[in-house]
């Protein structure tokens, strides 16, 4: 019991619960507000790694330094959002990629920091439980990502989530009606980006051990591709397009399917090649995702 | 007679060098229905978006005074323009996709206090708060399915007035407000127009190409046509104007 709650199983689970938060955060932005955050991974990863300097090169603290972590990357967020979120979309998905590069690169380069490519370790689990820290540091990544879930669904029966979804209708119209919108879309984009920093900072935790390698563009597309899949407007589409393509992958087919030795370094290639052939294959046939569109409520 | 709600003091509007709208001095809302017409391309809805501060103007003031106090709002956004009770209903048709009816008046009707992130469980409240009023329009005017999307075209012009009006505005701009309406709606819009500015603090400003519609409702009428207010007058005065004549019903050679 206690080997398989510290197993791959185990690993593998945390960051699937990571990346259905991540991609159920992208929901609220893109699904719900209609803010095409192309940067997942730049909030993901600036929680990530600040989190990683708060706690090592400065001996901040665990819980406090996950606390500083998500506030400046809301903070940072708050002032992307000021410069940006009232251009068109285009130029949000710009920006967000962008800011995520910028990142990226300055991980990279600030190895007074960050410690650049050599990499920044070593971060333990939150808990010390003996055997079953990673169990509890699972419970944790859990139990906030079925509250983030559970936030959505009441957020999306409320007056707050109808005013983020008549931004996404239309914009100009709910301002006519006297709606703040501006303010609004940067209160809630700088929110959930800070979210998304906040699971970057569970992440390492699961890591313990953090390159800028992570922090490629790869992180944003699987996010999106989950959302896509699992349906965009959807609050479960980030569960569902998670648990279909890194849940199918990196957790069925690795444990389960026997792959030949040879052939097992194939394997991210074929990934790839299977989530690009769903991808297409969805948006030709249901381009609202496996869940489909979102009824109207009846009341 | 209600006091004055907006003064326009040499407001002017241009786009790529040629003058939309240029106006000295133009006082609105001192009666309860006034009716503005004119040529299409006379600057009517442009106005409009002036005074909500949809467009920006190149230069000019507006000043609003409700409630009899007096506040300058040329530099105003928009969204705060529509708090302080200036709303406008659109000439063409608009609509919130995913929302239904009855949503997209609960959205109208939900106010900043509701609206907050942290806010997810006061969506109760609100029902409660709104339902009387809710059901009322519900009542007078007949939805098909209020729980589903407005499905004519008739109908979503409707809901864009409903929305307007359960603002509760002090001043309300109605652009085109018949076009698209079936008949029978018309007729119980304006019924419902008319009781409202007699009853309650509300002036109306109505761009309409419907003439007769204009006459019968309107206490007062401007004519506005390249970009000016030419004429203000009484219905039966603007009715019988040779300028009017000439310049917007073209029986210049009767």
């Amino acid at each position: 019991m206690a080997q398989f709650l510290s197993g791959y199983a185990m690993y593998t689970f945390s960051s699937i619960v990571v990346f259905v938060a991540l991609a159920t955060l992208l929901h609220l932005q893109f699904g719900l507000t209609g803010i095409v955050n192309f940067g997942v991974v730049g909030f993901f990863g600036l929680g990530m790694y600040s989190f990683g300097v708060f706690l090592i090169q400065y001996n901040i603290p665990y819980l406090v330094a996950m606390l500083l972590a998500t506030v400046l990357t809301g903070v940072v967020a708050l002032g992307l959002g000021k410069l940006i979120l009232d251009l068109d979309s285009q130029s949000i998905l710009v920006a967000t990629l962008a800011i995520a590069t910028v990142v990226e690169d300055l991980v990279i380069t600030e190895k007074w920091l960050t410690k650049g490519v050599i990499g920044l370790g070593t971060v333990p689990f939150p808990f010390d439980l003996g055997p079953f820290s990673q169990a509890g540091y699972f419970l944790l990544a859990l139990v906030l990502t079925v509250l983030l879930i559970l936030y959505a669904y009441k957020l999306e029966s409320s007056p707050y989530g109808r005013l983020l979804l008549s931004m996404q209708d239309n914009e100009p119209l709910a301002r006519s009606l006297g709606k703040s919108t501006s303010r609004q879309k940067l209160i809630f984009f700088s929110i959930t980006s800070g979210l998304m920093g906040l699971f970057g900072t569970l992440h390492a935790s699961n890591i313990h051990f953090m390159v800028p390698r992570m922090l490629g563009p790869g992180v944003t597309f699987t996010v999106w591709i989950a959302l896509i899949l699992g349906g965009r407007k959807r609050i479960l589409g980030g569960l569902v397009g998670t648990l279909a393509t890194i849940g199918l992958f990196d957790f069925v087919i690795e444990t389960f399917v026997p792959i030949p030795a040879a052939q097992s370094q194939l394997l991210p290639v074929i990934k790839l090649w299977i989530y690009g052939l769903g991808l297409m294959l969805i948006l030709m046939y249901r381009p609202s995702g496996i869940l489909g569109e979102k009824k109207l409520t009846n009341r | 007679m209600p006091e004055k709600k907006l003064h326009i003091k040499n407001i002017a509007k241009s786009f790529g060098g040629r003058t939309v709208v240029d106006i000295a001095d133009l006082t609105l809302g001192t009666h309860g229905i006034e009716g503005l017409i004119g040529p299409n391309g006379a600057g009517k809805t442009t106005l409009m978006n002036l005074i909500t501060h949809k467009l920006k103007m190149d230069h000019g003031q507006v000043v609003y005074y409700p409630n009899g106090e007096e506040m300058d709002i040329s530099n105003r956004s928009m969204d705060e323009i529509a708090r302080f009770g200036i709303v406008k209903t659109n000439l063409i048709i608009q609509d919130f996709e995913s929302l239904s009816i009855r949503d997209s008046l609960l959205l109208s009707l939900s106010t900043r206090k509701y609206e907050k992130f942290y806010r997810i469980f006061s969506e109760g409240a609100l029902l409660k708060e709104t339902k009387a009023e809710i059901e009322e329009y519900l009542e007078y005017f007949h939805f098909e399915n209020p729980d589903g999307h407005a499905l004519s075209a008739g109908e979503k012009k409707l809901l864009d007035i409903i929305r307007c009006l359960v603002l509760k505005p002090k001043f309300l701009l109605m652009d085109e407000p018949t076009a698209g309406l079936p008949e029978d709606q018309t007729i119980k819009v304006m019924d419902l127009m008319k009781k409202k500015t007699k009853e309650e603090d509300m002036s109306i400003l109505i761009v309409e190409h419907d003439l007769d519609l204009i006459w019968n409702v309107s206490e007062i009428v401007y004519f506005m046509a390249e970009g000016e207010i030419l004429l203000k007058g009484t219905p039966e005065e603007i009715r019988k104007d040779r300028t009017v004549a000439v310049k917007y019903m073209g029986v210049s050679h009767v």
